[in-house]
């Protein structure tokens, strides 16, 4: 295999849901340590978008590579792929029967085989991270949304991914809540991580991202550095959507 | 000093529950009289003025006015051990206590692993086996055919469950695979199973199965009968895993997925645990009605102990005896259904604490 600067590249990627043209020649390339933001309307398709580069939604046309791995149809290729790409979803997905500490030893012990001291060890690291340590014992429902999102990040990090991929991760939290899993989300961007973000949380945007995505109906529209693509879009349909969330 | 809450006292609750007006004072005297009513007779008739021992058949005969239990003390070898030979029934007596004792044990958290209870089960089934049918340590042989009583409804029971319950998760996956001709496939075949009465499946594989199969396969009746029984509910129990895995949100799968989860992984780990106690208190119910219908071998000829209880009442020296024989049968299958329950909801107590 030869070696890759690229974290992720899309090329010429399609996605149909029956007859629907779900996402248009896509073509996205993310550097390693690269911290992409995607924003968009609702039904732009930036989480379909994000949930085709570990394969939890099939693409019918182009290619995605993955630190040099094709992602194909070839079920090795998709197993070693998701073992490198984290993802933390819109409501979490912890696992309700497991204690906070089972969910994030669960995985790395049987896809890493990491013996069960190993993985406790480098859970309570990461979960110290998040900064709730103290709720190892405790099961998901007895913790309040952003606990739990911070411990689905933790989870996500026990399998030492290379790629960080954020599905709306704020999107279903209280508002009081937000800022704890940003402040997670913001000091993982400062150690270096490779991020790939669909998010509203456009403060975090300007402050942590190297690039903006900007989807609509299914097509990249516009992307640019933050500052510029704030300060200024070149699209009208970017405008658009950032005068109507910005502009109140 | 501040006001704490005080739990009424006694009367003040019954006065408050049971005497709150006219009305209420009233149907409380009415029922309150029946039950006492009711409760009396029982007691007379079967306490009482009862007949315990078997010396005294004939006090019974001509009537006491209470429950003849001698029935019981006179032949409760019978309805316990069916037609096994009379004095190899210790042998009857000690497989059952063996096979209450590995069910009793699986239910022991401590036991949930793969090896544990493969290895519970394993022994467990070896002793009884070797304990019914003899054959070694200089046990005198008794055939299948000959078994009979609690310790047949027991193992009817405990192997359906052991067959069934594997079978039933396979055919839940199978139902949701995601290429449609096997989800199918399997899906006909549920429902044609359970479109049958399991009369006609326990009578099929009993009589008609040795006429198509190759004589290497036919085995003793009994098996031929515990597979078909097995079968009818994996179908049923299939539709309820089903049911339990429906339940459960797509992000869980997907989590897992994300995770780099195998499939096998994923369904070990996340996805039926939690099916299995989404679906508890139907399997619960599932495994009471399993076994209460293992009474239905008799038309295939076994004495399970239904069976046994008629054959106990069942000659002239007894024949007046049968209201007192079906109630102590009844009483051992609510003995064994009551444990069931109780420890269906001590399952739903313990899993409770992960749900909220």
């Amino acid at each position: 295999m030869t070696p890759q600067n690229h974290a992720v590249r899309i090329a010429e990627m399609d996605k149909y849901y029956g007859t629907f043209h779900a996402l248009k020649n896509i073509n996205l390339e993310i550097a390693k340590g690269e911290k992409i933001v995607i924003c968009g309307p609702s039904g732009s398709g930036k989480s379909t978008l994000i949930r085709c580069i570990n394969k939890l939604e099939d693409y019918h046309a182009g290619s995605i590579n993955v630190l040099g791995t094709e992602l194909d149809d070839n079920l090795d290729n998709i197993d070693e792929i998701r073992r490198e790409t984290g993802m933390v979803f819109q409501h979490f997905n912890l696992f309700p029967h497991m204690t906070i500490l089972e969910n994030c030893t669960l995985a790395p012990m049987l896809v890493r085989k990491q013996s069960q001291i190993e993985a406790e060890q480098t859970a309570l690291e990461f979960l110290t991270k998040v900064k709730i340590p103290e709720q190892a014992d405790k099961y998901p429902g007895q913790l309040s949304g952003g606990q739990q999102q911070r411990v689905a990040i933790a989870r996500a990090l026990c399998m030492q991914p290379e790629i960080m991929l954020f599905d709306e991760p704020t999107s279903a939290l209280d508002p009081e809540m937000i800022s704890e899993v940003l402040d997670v989300m913001v000091s993982l961007a400062d150690e270096g991580m490779t991020m790939v973000c669909v998010t509203h949380e456009m403060g975090f945007a300007r402050q942590v991202a190297d690039r903006v995505v900007f989807m609509a109906d299914g097509e990249i529209v516009e992307e640019a550095a933050p500052d510029a693509f704030f300060d200024a879009p070149q699209q009208a349909r970017t405008q658009a959507f950032l005068s109507q969330i910005l502009g109140h | 000093m501040a006001k704490t809450y005080q739990n009424p006292n006694i009367i003040k609750r019954l006065r408050a529950d049971y005497f709150s007006n006219r009305t209420d004072t009233t149907l409380t005297l009415i029922f309150g009289a029946c039950a006492a009513w009711a409760l009396w007779n029982l007691i007379s008739w079967g306490l009482l003025n009862a007949v315990w021992s078997a010396e005294d058949r004939d006090l019974c005969a001509h009537g006491s006015g209470g429950a003849c239990w001698a029935v019981i003390d006179a032949r409760w070898r019978l309805i316990m051990f069916g037609l096994y030979p009379y004095e190899e029934q210790w042998r009857s007596g000690i497989a059952c206590v063996v096979m209450v004792l590995i069910v009793g044990l699986s239910c022991v958290p401590w036991f949930w692993n793969a090896k544990r209870i493969s290895a519970l089960w394993l022994t467990g089934f070896g002793i009884f086996y070797v304990l019914m049918r003899g054959g070694y340590f200089g046990l005198t042989p008794v055939f299948e055919q000959n078994w009979g009583g609690l310790s047949l409804t027991l193992f009817i029971f405990a192997t359906v469950s052991l067959i069934g319950m594997p079978m039933a998760i396979v055919f839940a996956l199978l139902r949701r695979s995601e290429l449609p001709w096997i989800s199918n496939t399997m899906g006909v075949i549920i429902d044609t199973i359970r479109s049958l009465p399991l009369l006609s499946i326990m009578f099929t594989f009993a009589i008609v199965l040795p006429f198509v199969l190759p004589s290497w396969m036919i085995g003793d009746k009994l098996y031929r009968v515990i597979f078909g029984y097995a079968l009818f509910f994996a179908c049923y129990q299939a539709e309820i895993l089903r049911g339990g895995m429906q339940a459960l949100p797509a992000g869980q799968e997907e989590a897992a997925k994300a995770l780099g989860m195998s499939y096998w992984h994923r369904i070990g780990y996340i996805v039926l645990p939690q099916a299995f106690r989404n679906a508890l208190p139907p399997t619960i119910n599932q495994f009471v009605i399993t076994f209460k219908e293992t009474s239905l071998v008799v038309i295939i000829g076994f004495f399970e102990i239904l069976a046994s209880g008629n054959a106990a009442f069942g000659n002239s020296e007894w024949n007046f005896a049968h209201v007192e024989v079906y109630a102590f049968v009844a009483l051992i299958y609510f003995v064994f259904v009551f444990a069931l329950s109780r420890y269906g909801a001590y399952l739903e107590r313990r899993m409770a604490v992960a749900e909220r």
